[in-house]
């Protein structure tokens, strides 16, 4: 008796298995579009962005236009985009905000579906130059990558990456953090492609923030250190950058480096719809309420970061536009993060030698 | 005073060492959350020097709905964990004991899988299986993956604190008539009490801190308190997250005195 019902109940547990394998295929990622749309309106819209990224004023705006009701969650890393994207995301959420450097990955993976751009008719205020992967993703804000420093304390004049390993900036540097943001820059440094995958080049590009590591105080909260008088020097986005000139007022004495050659880092948020996304015709038209430039223009009065959209910024306040953060004259001399597909093992094995400390 | 002898001054020596250790012990524990506490009262929205005191972070937390919804999301999938996994990890850690049966060193050795495993394989190979099967993320399979790992460690516990009991107590009450059930909840279980009240408490906290599998499993609608406040990280935490988890210590310490000062009650009142 007891055996029997042993028997039974390891069968019943191997059933839900079995059944595992048949239902699984309906979620295989297709690129294509969505091809049945909802008879009736989508009331409700999931999205899965950074904190403090959007206007609650603009959500509820949105909320109100359209009846219907957005559920924000949020990340705290890229990573969490990617593995919700990859993993099958399109069931839980209608759009997910990622970067640029994914994009290529994402699109031959087929876990991001194409856009219909006609029902999107404000994405033309998009400066082209700031548009990869046009037909898979909406660019929200961007977001340069450069040196600020304190005019009054900092020892040297920086015009350029190879400044930032002077031995008289020891201890004075406070940086952000991540691979693909600090190898890029030792890259440059040296003077080869920022996005390389040779591997000798990494290992030069190693050797080169070593030196910097010397010199760094701190990985992270770059702007509040700027602030504090714990460095003197910060690599940062210029959104966090714009913040610290902000929070010291009149006593601002800080400055964006003047670089006379070096290209900083350009890097941008996207939107994408994840394949197999819900409510794509709400996520359209979200698309389109964000890119509308006095809709952009107000967002950007809460969150001065920069964007990409010309007519929002033409449309957006006297401070926002005269923000000394983004006071710089090589606004040109820009690079994009790109896929390097395998290399990023070798990037993440020097960065992993870097934080050790070998 | 008369002057101690030699021994007794190693004595006091000794003692007094003990003493600034334990201090020094307990300070490398508690200062940090002191000085969390002492934040929450920072008049600075990033909260990254002090500069002046203010009470207005307790006002704006009671209306920042985003962060009260996630603490109770948070207690609710805790309690239910926590439940879920005491009543099976009881069942398990009474069954290991009592039987032997085929497959019962695999069973004992597979346990340890959930707690060895690094918890992000576990989050997103739950995760993947969720997806393929269709379910939607929410609290169900945040309830999942939270017992997925409590239920090992409550087995772990409650296994650990009757391996040394007899069989004789239940033996003895089956023998003056009591059925299994009622040998299981009159004897069996305020006997193994002790052990189940740890595990339970042992669970609720691994599901209330748990940020990896939240941070997976969550639906788009809600997250836990953690996942919250990590998502906090990018923008700066204010100091309204150190007002909550302020309450939530004194919440705690209030129980814990509460608790003390009933038990002290009972023992003084039985022993008139």
């Amino acid at each position: 008796m007891k055996r029997f019902l042993a028997l039974t109940l390891s069968l019943a547990l191997a059933l839900p298995l079995a059944a595992c394998g048949g239902s699984g295929n309906d979620s295989t990622p297709a690129g294509g579009n969505a091809t049945d749309v909802p008879a009736e309106a989508s009331t409700e819209l999931n999205i899965y962005m950074w904190q403090q990224y959007i206007s609650d004023a603009l959500i509820a705006d949105f909320e109100s236009q359209n009846n219907c009701k957005i559920n924000l969650s949020y990340m705290s890393d890229n990573a969490d985009a990617i593995t919700k994207l990859t993993a099958g995301g399109g069931q839980e959420y209608d759009l997910i905000m990622t970067c640029d450097a994914y994009m290529d990955s994402l699109v031959a993976g087929g876990y991001v579906q194409k856009l219909n751009l006609d029902n999107i008719p404000n994405s033309s205020n998009i400066n082209e130059a700031y548009w990869t992967a046009k037909d898979y993703c909406v660019p929200y804000l961007m977001n340069y990558i450069y040196v600020v420093y304190n005019t009054e304390t900092c020892p040297i004049e920086i015009t350029c990456y190879n400044d930032l390993i002077d031995p008289a900036l020891k201890g004075q540097i406070s940086t952000i953090d991540g691979a693909r943001n600090l190898f890029p820059i030792a890259l440059v440094a040296l003077g080869y492609d920022p996005n390389s995958t040779n591997e000798q080049e990494i290992a030069a590009a190693y050797e080169w923030l070593t030196k910097y590591n010397d010199n760094v105080v701190a990985y992270g909260a770059a702007e509040q250190n700027l602030t504090n008088g714990t460095a003197c020097v910060a690599l940062t986005y210029d959104g966090n950058a714009s913040w610290a000139m902000s929070e010291l007022g009149d006593k601002n004495t800080l400055k964006v480096a003047d670089f006379e050659s070096d290209p900083v880092q350009l890097g941008f948020d996207l939107y994408v719809i994840p394949t197999g996304a819900k409510h794509v015709d709400l996520a359209e038209k979200f698309l389109n309420y964000i890119t509308d430039p006095q809709v952009m223009a107000k967002n950007l009065e809460e969150f001065p970061y920069s964007c990409p959209n010309d007519d929002a910024v033409a449309a957006a306040s006297e401070s926002y536009r005269n923000d000394p953060a983004r006071d710089f004259s090589y606004k040109e001399n820009v690079f994009f993060q790109k896929d390097v597909g395998d290399a990023l093992t070798i990037y993440n094995d020097y960065y992993q030698k870097l934080k050790v400390g070998e | 005073m008369a002057k101690l002898s030699k021994v007794q001054r190693h004595k006091r020596t000794a003692a007094i060492l003990g003493e600034v250790y334990a201090i020094l012990i307990y300070a490398v524990l508690y200062i940090p959350i002191v000085v969390m506490m002492v934040f929450s009262f920072n008049d600075q929205r990033y909260n990254y020097y002090w500069n002046g005191f203010t009470t207005q972070w307790y006002g704006k937390l009671f209306h920042n709905s985003a962060l009260i919804g996630s603490l109770w999301y948070s207690l609710i999938i805790a309690v239910l964990a926590t439940v879920i996994s005491v009543v099976i990890g009881t069942l398990g850690a009474l069954g290991l004991k009592k039987y032997e049966f085929h497959g019962k060193k695999l069973v004992n050795n597979m346990l340890y899988v959930p707690i060895i495993v690094p918890e992000i394989v576990l989050a997103v190979a739950l995760l993947i299986i969720f997806m393929n099967l269709g379910l939607s993320l929410g609290m169900g399979s945040i309830l999942i993956g939270h017992c997925t790992f409590c239920i090992p460690y409550a087995v772990v516990t409650i296994k650990g604190r009757i391996s040394g009991d007899g069989d004789t107590l239940e033996e003895a009450s089956m023998d003056l008539g009591a059925n299994r059930i009622q040998t299981f909840f009159r004897v069996t279980l305020p006997s193994i009490m002790p052990g189940v009240m740890s595990a339970a408490f042992l669970s609720f906290t691994l599901s209330v801190d748990d940020v990896v599998m939240s941070n997976m499993l969550a639906g788009a609608k809600n997250s836990t308190l953690p996942v919250l406040i990590l998502s906090m990280n990018k923008s700066g935490i204010t100091p309204d997250v150190n007002a909550l988890t302020t309450i939530m210590i004194l919440v705690i310490v209030a129980g814990m005195l509460l608790s003390n000062g009933v038990k002290a009650l009972v023992k003084r009142r039985s022993a008139v």
